[in-house]
């Protein structure tokens, strides 16, 4: 089934990063788009859901933890995977943003490998 | 509390994650005769830093040359090395390095001081950084060689928190 695929990181570099590394895990999506903030990425999931969303959680003006709260109050975006990718590794962040609705969890640096193991699971 | 031992040892093994899993870089300790020529690398010099707060407060720096910063950014991103980046490229590349050592780090020292909350990497001048904690901070540096060409200095100066308070209470005392 056709997928799509939403990278929300204020790093230009990063998304770059993250597109590559998941086109070398074998992973194919027909569309992706980029966000570079809380906001950004808000605005754009207002033109239409993705299947799967990768979100950093340092980021200005929203964080991807607010992100995540504010996405899952939208109906239209019930059923979207959502991915932190983050340098953050406190067992406290991760069960509190899980808690709010996220469903997996990358730390980086990160490997095609590590993007395989998470993302498989949802290409279905 | 984290030793400066510890601290150095610390800075290299998460450096060293970060350079190979996502630069595709080896880093190594810069042996004595590299270390020599460490002053000129560094000539033309930029610094990436991160500040931190929690149970110790201070920040993490990497140092190097602009032809340095250049190659890590160009490598991270699978450029050619002759390809054109432009200098905004170079410092996100750089700031997100950076970012990633300061997690790497942070999540060995983790169970000793707990978390620490990270700010967002800036660009800085060698200068701002010696001031910016004053007297009663401390310095660790590690001088890593990348790949066959390059040398880096990677920093972290910190106070830890419970020093401060002790220094408040002496002086109410
Ligand atoms: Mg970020």
């Amino acid at each position: 089934m056709a997928k799509s695929l939403m990278i929300v990181d204020d790093s230009a570099t990063m998304r770059k990063i993250i597109m590559r590394t998941v086109r070398m895990s074998g992973l194919e999506f027909d569309r992706t788009e980029e966000a570079g903030n809380g906001n950004e990425a808000l605005e754009k999931l207002g033109g239409g859901p993705v299947d799967i969303m990768l979100c950093d959680i340092n980021m200005p003006e929203m964080s991807g933890t607010e992100l995540v709260k504010e996405v899952r109050k939208l109906d239209s975006c019930a059923d979207m995977r959502i991915i932190m990718v983050s340098t953050e590794s406190s067992q406290e962040l991760i069960d509190g943003v899980v808690a709010d609705g996220a469903n997996g969890y990358i730390t980086k640096p990160f490997t095609p490998e590590k993007f395989q193991e998470k993302l498989t699971p949802f290409m279905n | 509390m984290v030793d400066d031992i510890c601290i150095s040892d610390v800075l290299l093994a998460g450096a060293k994650e970060v350079f190979e899993t996502m630069i595709f870089m080896d880093l190594e300790e810069a042996s004595e005769p590299d270390r020599k020529i460490e002053d000129d690398a560094m000539l033309g010099s930029i610094t990436f830093k991160i500040d931190f707060e929690g149970n110790m407060q201070g920040c993490l720096t990497i140092c190097c040359s602009t032809p340095c910063a250049k190659t890590i950014a160009t490598n991270m991103l699978g450029m050619e090395p002759d390809e054109e980046i432009s200098e905004a490229e170079i410092r996100d590349a750089l700031g997100e390095v950076t970012n990633m050592v300061m997690g790497s780090v942070k999540t060995r020292v983790q169970d000793e001081v707990g978390n620490l909350q990270v700010s967002i990497p800036t660009v800085v001048s060698g200068r701002d950084l010696e001031y910016s904690l004053g007297d009663g901070a401390s310095k660790i540096s590690v001088i890593v060689s990348l790949g066959d060409e390059y040398i880096a200095d990677i920093s972290w100066l910190c106070r830890e928190a419970h020093k401060l308070n002790r220094k408040r209470e002496d002086k109410q005392a």
